[in-house]
Protein backbone atom coordinates (compact mmCIF):
# COMPACT_ATOMS: atom_id res chain seq x y z
CA UNK A 1 0.00 0.00 0.00
CA UNK A 2 1.17 3.39 -0.85
CA UNK A 3 1.72 5.96 2.00
CA UNK A 4 -0.22 8.78 2.55
CA UNK A 5 1.19 12.07 1.29
CA UNK A 6 -0.12 15.85 1.71
CA UNK A 7 -1.48 15.71 -1.65
CA UNK A 8 -4.11 13.33 -0.55
CA UNK A 9 -6.12 16.16 1.50
CA UNK A 10 -7.28 19.19 -0.91
CA UNK A 11 -9.03 20.03 1.74
CA UNK A 12 -10.75 16.82 3.57
CA UNK A 13 -8.98 13.54 5.37
CA UNK A 14 -10.22 10.66 4.71
CA UNK A 15 -12.60 10.44 7.99
CA UNK A 16 -14.78 13.72 6.63
CA UNK A 17 -14.69 12.14 2.95
CA UNK A 18 -16.78 8.77 4.12
CA UNK A 19 -19.01 10.76 5.75
CA UNK A 20 -19.97 12.30 2.57
CA UNK A 21 -20.30 9.58 0.33
CA UNK A 22 -23.86 8.80 0.18
CA UNK A 23 -24.36 13.05 -0.60
CA UNK A 24 -21.56 12.09 -3.27
CA UNK A 25 -23.29 9.16 -4.80
CA UNK A 26 -27.08 10.78 -4.44
CA UNK A 27 -25.51 13.81 -6.55
CA UNK A 28 -26.38 15.93 -3.36
CA UNK A 29 -23.09 17.06 -2.74
CA UNK A 30 -23.26 21.07 -2.68
CA UNK A 31 -21.71 22.52 -6.24
CA UNK A 32 -18.39 24.02 -4.55
CA UNK A 33 -17.41 20.76 -2.58
CA UNK A 34 -17.53 18.27 -5.71
CA UNK A 35 -14.30 19.23 -7.13
CA UNK A 36 -12.33 18.91 -3.72
CA UNK A 37 -14.03 15.92 -2.66
CA UNK A 38 -13.43 14.46 -6.72
CA UNK A 39 -9.43 15.70 -6.35
CA UNK A 40 -9.54 13.42 -2.52
CA UNK A 41 -11.05 10.50 -4.76
CA UNK A 42 -8.95 10.75 -7.03
CA UNK A 43 -5.45 10.66 -4.62
CA UNK A 44 -6.73 8.37 -2.15
CA UNK A 45 -7.23 4.67 -2.84
CA UNK A 46 -9.30 3.57 0.24
CA UNK A 47 -11.62 6.69 -0.07
CA UNK A 48 -12.25 5.71 -3.94
CA UNK A 49 -12.83 2.20 -2.97
CA UNK A 50 -14.95 2.82 -0.04
CA UNK A 51 -17.33 5.20 -2.20
CA UNK A 52 -17.35 1.86 -5.07
CA UNK A 53 -18.10 0.00 -1.97
CA UNK A 54 -20.94 2.22 -0.19
CA UNK A 55 -22.08 1.95 -4.42
CA UNK A 56 -21.83 -1.62 -4.42
CA UNK A 57 -23.88 -2.48 -1.10
CA UNK A 58 -26.73 -0.25 -2.37
CA UNK A 59 -26.47 -2.22 -6.21
CA UNK A 60 -26.59 -5.30 -3.51
CA UNK A 61 -29.99 -4.13 -2.10
CA UNK A 62 -31.75 -4.39 -5.21
CA UNK A 63 -30.75 -7.44 -6.06
CA UNK A 64 -32.73 -8.85 -2.77
CA UNK A 65 -35.81 -10.94 -4.01
CA UNK A 66 -38.44 -8.14 -2.50
CA UNK A 67 -41.46 -9.74 -0.72
CA UNK A 68 -44.04 -11.05 -1.97
CA UNK A 69 -47.32 -10.95 -1.46
CA UNK A 70 -48.57 -13.91 -0.11
CA UNK A 71 -51.67 -15.78 -1.65
CA UNK A 72 -54.12 -16.06 0.49
CA UNK A 73 -53.63 -11.49 1.57
CA UNK A 74 -54.15 -11.34 -1.85
CA UNK A 75 -57.55 -13.21 -2.24
CA UNK A 76 -58.75 -11.11 1.04
CA UNK A 77 -57.55 -8.12 -1.22
CA UNK A 78 -59.45 -8.87 -3.94
CA UNK A 79 -62.40 -9.79 -1.94
CA UNK A 80 -62.29 -6.34 -0.34
CA UNK A 81 -61.76 -5.09 -4.03
CA UNK A 82 -65.19 -6.75 -5.19
CA UNK A 83 -67.40 -5.76 -1.96
CA UNK A 84 -66.04 -2.14 -3.03
CA UNK A 85 -66.86 -2.26 -6.54
CA UNK A 86 -70.59 -3.55 -4.87
CA UNK A 87 -71.12 -0.13 -3.22
CA UNK B 1 -38.43 10.10 -11.56
CA UNK B 2 -37.98 13.70 -11.13
CA UNK B 3 -35.28 13.40 -13.51
CA UNK B 4 -37.07 12.26 -16.01
CA UNK B 5 -37.93 14.24 -19.06
CA UNK B 6 -40.79 15.98 -19.86
CA UNK B 7 -42.14 14.00 -22.17
CA UNK B 8 -41.75 10.75 -20.18
CA UNK B 9 -42.73 12.34 -16.94
CA UNK B 10 -46.56 12.94 -19.02
CA UNK B 11 -46.37 9.39 -20.66
CA UNK B 12 -46.07 8.14 -16.72
CA UNK B 13 -48.53 10.57 -15.79
CA UNK B 14 -51.16 9.08 -18.79
CA UNK B 15 -50.49 5.53 -17.90
CA UNK B 16 -50.79 6.18 -14.24
CA UNK B 17 -54.48 7.60 -14.86
CA UNK B 18 -55.13 5.24 -16.88
CA UNK B 19 -54.39 2.67 -14.50
CA UNK B 20 -56.55 4.51 -11.99
CA UNK B 21 -59.43 4.68 -14.46
CA UNK B 22 -59.24 1.07 -14.94
CA UNK B 23 -59.34 0.20 -11.04
CA UNK B 24 -62.14 2.78 -10.61
CA UNK B 25 -64.12 0.95 -13.12
CA UNK B 26 -63.45 -2.69 -11.13
CA UNK B 27 -60.80 -3.87 -13.51
CA UNK B 28 -59.66 -7.24 -11.27
CA UNK B 29 -56.40 -7.59 -13.34
CA UNK B 30 -55.44 -3.94 -13.30
CA UNK B 31 -55.77 -4.38 -9.26
CA UNK B 32 -53.71 -7.35 -8.99
CA UNK B 33 -51.43 -5.24 -10.75
CA UNK B 34 -51.04 -2.73 -8.46
CA UNK B 35 -51.54 -5.41 -5.11
CA UNK B 36 -48.73 -7.30 -6.32
CA UNK B 37 -46.43 -4.47 -7.72
CA UNK B 38 -47.01 -2.31 -4.38
CA UNK B 39 -47.31 -5.03 -1.42
CA UNK B 40 -43.21 -4.96 -0.90
CA UNK B 41 -43.00 -1.52 -0.55
CA UNK B 42 -46.26 -1.37 1.27
CA UNK B 43 -44.66 -3.49 3.52
CA UNK B 44 -41.73 -2.15 3.97
CA UNK B 45 -42.99 1.18 4.91
CA UNK B 46 -45.51 -0.63 7.66
CA UNK B 47 -42.18 -2.32 9.25
CA UNK B 48 -40.64 1.09 9.74
CA UNK B 49 -43.53 2.29 12.33
CA UNK B 50 -44.84 -1.03 13.82
CA UNK B 51 -42.58 -3.69 15.20
CA UNK B 52 -44.09 -6.72 14.25
CA UNK B 53 -44.04 -8.23 11.00
CA UNK B 54 -47.53 -9.73 11.13
CA UNK B 55 -49.00 -6.66 12.61
CA UNK B 56 -47.19 -4.37 9.77
CA UNK B 57 -49.20 -7.20 7.43
CA UNK B 58 -52.08 -5.81 9.09
CA UNK B 59 -51.59 -2.47 8.38
CA UNK B 60 -50.83 -3.19 5.08
CA UNK B 61 -54.74 -4.64 4.79
CA UNK B 62 -55.72 -2.04 6.58
CA UNK B 63 -54.09 0.41 4.01
CA UNK B 64 -55.55 -0.84 1.04
CA UNK B 65 -59.16 -0.72 2.84
CA UNK B 66 -58.26 2.87 2.96
CA UNK B 67 -57.09 3.03 -0.48
CA UNK B 68 -60.26 1.84 -1.48
CA UNK B 69 -62.10 4.78 0.40
CA UNK B 70 -59.97 7.23 -1.05
CA UNK B 71 -59.57 6.02 -4.80
CA UNK B 72 -62.38 8.51 -5.97
CA UNK B 73 -60.81 11.43 -4.47
CA UNK B 74 -57.24 10.70 -5.71
CA UNK B 75 -55.81 13.34 -8.07
CA UNK B 76 -52.92 12.38 -9.13
CA UNK B 77 -51.21 15.52 -7.24
CA UNK B 78 -48.47 12.49 -5.83
CA UNK B 79 -47.76 9.03 -7.92
CA UNK B 80 -50.54 6.31 -7.53
CA UNK B 81 -47.45 4.60 -5.38
CA UNK B 82 -46.81 7.75 -2.82
CA UNK B 83 -50.29 8.21 -2.64
CA UNK B 84 -50.37 4.59 -1.35
CA UNK B 85 -47.39 4.74 1.07
CA UNK B 86 -49.03 7.96 2.63
CA UNK B 87 -51.82 5.96 3.40
CA UNK B 88 -50.03 3.18 4.77
CA UNK B 89 -47.76 5.63 7.06
CA UNK B 90 -50.80 7.10 8.28
CA UNK B 91 -52.42 4.01 8.77
CA UNK B 92 -49.54 2.50 11.16
CA UNK B 93 -49.23 6.07 12.34
CA UNK B 94 -53.31 5.69 13.82
CA UNK B 95 -52.57 1.72 15.46
CA UNK B 96 -51.94 3.38 18.89
CA UNK B 97 -49.10 4.72 21.12
CA UNK B 98 -47.67 1.48 21.68
CA UNK B 99 -47.10 0.00 17.99
CA UNK B 100 -46.30 3.23 16.27
CA UNK B 101 -43.83 5.41 16.00
CA UNK B 102 -42.91 9.23 14.67
CA UNK B 103 -39.09 9.70 13.39
CA UNK B 104 -38.10 12.01 16.79
CA UNK B 105 -35.25 14.45 16.07
CA UNK B 106 -33.70 12.76 18.95
CA UNK B 107 -33.48 9.25 17.32
CA UNK B 108 -32.33 11.73 14.09
CA UNK B 109 -29.41 12.78 16.06
CA UNK B 110 -28.02 10.01 17.85
CA UNK B 111 -27.59 8.70 14.34
CA UNK B 112 -25.81 11.39 13.11
CA UNK B 113 -23.34 11.13 15.57
CA UNK B 114 -22.70 7.31 14.75
CA UNK B 115 -19.74 7.36 12.45
CA UNK B 116 -19.64 5.84 8.96
CA UNK B 117 -16.48 3.82 9.56
CA UNK B 118 -15.34 2.66 13.16
CA UNK B 119 -12.78 5.21 14.16
CA UNK B 120 -10.01 2.91 14.75
CA UNK B 121 -9.33 2.63 10.95
CA UNK B 122 -8.43 6.20 11.21
CA UNK B 123 -4.83 7.22 11.95
CA UNK B 124 -5.04 9.76 15.64
CA UNK B 125 -4.24 13.12 16.34
CA UNK B 126 -0.52 12.26 17.06
CA UNK B 127 0.11 10.85 13.54
CA UNK B 128 1.52 12.95 10.64
CA UNK B 129 -1.43 11.88 8.28
CA UNK B 130 -4.44 12.55 11.08
CA UNK B 131 -7.47 11.33 10.08
CA UNK B 132 -6.47 9.09 7.06
CA UNK B 133 -7.09 5.65 6.47
CA UNK B 134 -4.34 3.01 8.56
CA UNK B 135 -5.02 -0.13 5.82
CA UNK B 136 -7.62 0.71 3.02
CA UNK B 137 -10.88 -1.42 2.58
CA UNK B 138 -10.22 -3.91 -0.51
CA UNK B 139 -11.43 -3.55 -3.90
CA UNK B 140 -14.76 -5.85 -4.12
CA UNK B 141 -14.42 -5.65 -7.64
CA UNK B 142 -11.55 -7.74 -7.72
CA UNK B 143 -13.65 -10.31 -6.14
CA UNK B 144 -14.98 -13.40 -8.53
CA UNK B 145 -18.48 -12.21 -9.21
CA UNK B 146 -19.46 -15.61 -7.96
CA UNK B 147 -18.80 -14.98 -4.58
CA UNK B 148 -20.20 -11.05 -4.71
CA UNK B 149 -23.46 -12.21 -6.18
CA UNK B 150 -23.78 -15.57 -4.37
CA UNK B 151 -26.83 -16.21 -2.29
CA UNK B 152 -24.82 -16.15 0.92
CA UNK B 153 -23.37 -12.67 0.10
CA UNK B 154 -27.13 -11.52 -0.55
CA UNK B 155 -28.24 -13.24 2.37
CA UNK B 156 -25.36 -11.11 4.63
CA UNK B 157 -26.96 -8.16 3.27
CA UNK B 158 -30.50 -9.46 3.71
CA UNK B 159 -29.82 -9.89 7.48
CA UNK B 160 -28.00 -6.52 8.01
CA UNK B 161 -30.76 -5.11 6.50
CA UNK B 162 -33.08 -6.73 9.05
CA UNK B 163 -30.89 -5.62 12.11
CA UNK B 164 -31.09 -2.13 11.28
CA UNK B 165 -32.97 0.41 13.44
CA UNK B 166 -36.56 1.19 11.78
CA UNK B 167 -35.91 4.05 10.25
CA UNK B 168 -33.02 3.57 8.89
CA UNK B 169 -34.04 -0.07 7.48
CA UNK B 170 -37.36 1.44 6.17
CA UNK B 171 -35.34 3.98 3.92
CA UNK B 172 -32.71 1.41 2.68
CA UNK B 173 -35.36 -1.19 1.87
CA UNK B 174 -37.75 1.82 -0.13
CA UNK B 175 -34.87 3.31 -1.60
CA UNK B 176 -32.53 0.20 -2.93
CA UNK B 177 -34.69 -2.82 -2.50
CA UNK B 178 -37.58 -1.45 -3.70
CA UNK B 179 -36.37 1.35 -6.13
CA UNK B 180 -38.96 4.02 -4.18
CA UNK B 181 -36.89 7.71 -5.55
CA UNK B 182 -36.14 10.57 -2.74
CA UNK B 183 -38.55 12.45 -3.00
CA UNK B 184 -41.41 9.13 -2.83
CA UNK B 185 -39.35 8.40 0.48
CA UNK B 186 -39.81 11.99 1.71
CA UNK B 187 -43.51 12.24 1.27
CA UNK B 188 -44.18 9.19 2.59
CA UNK B 189 -42.25 9.12 5.88
CA UNK B 190 -42.84 12.91 5.70
CA UNK B 191 -38.93 13.83 6.44
CA UNK B 192 -36.53 16.17 4.95
CA UNK B 193 -34.37 15.71 1.69
CA UNK B 194 -31.33 15.72 4.29
CA UNK B 195 -32.65 13.52 7.13
CA UNK B 196 -33.78 10.92 4.15
CA UNK B 197 -30.06 10.82 2.79
CA UNK B 198 -28.68 10.73 6.46
CA UNK B 199 -31.06 7.69 7.30
CA UNK B 200 -29.88 6.04 4.17
CA UNK B 201 -25.78 6.78 4.48
CA UNK B 202 -26.23 5.30 8.07
CA UNK B 203 -27.94 2.56 6.65
CA UNK B 204 -25.81 1.51 3.91
CA UNK B 205 -22.56 2.51 5.86
CA UNK B 206 -23.65 -0.04 8.25
CA UNK B 207 -24.70 -2.84 5.67
CA UNK B 208 -21.45 -2.44 4.36
CA UNK B 209 -19.31 -2.89 7.21
CA UNK B 210 -21.16 -5.84 7.82
CA UNK B 211 -20.49 -6.83 4.36
CA UNK B 212 -16.71 -5.95 4.92
CA UNK B 213 -16.47 -8.80 7.48
CA UNK B 214 -18.23 -10.90 5.62
CA UNK B 215 -16.04 -10.55 2.38
CA UNK B 216 -12.67 -9.96 3.81
CA UNK B 217 -12.94 -13.25 5.73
Amino acid sequence: MREPTREFEHGYTCNQVVELATDYVEHALPPQLVEPFEMHLNFCDGCFTFVEQIRTTAELGGRLTEEQIPEETKAQLLAAFREWQQR
Amino acid sequence: MTDAPVEERQQLDADEAALVARLRAGDERAFDDVVTRFYPSMLSVARGYVRSRSVAEEVVQEAWLGVLNGLDRFEGRSSLRTWVLRIVANTAQTRGVREARVVSISSLRSESEEPAVEPQRFRGEGDPFPGHWWSYPTDWRTLPESKLLSQETLDVVKNAIDELPEMQRTVITMRDVAGCDSDEVCQTLEIGEGNQRLLLHRARARVRTVLERHLDA
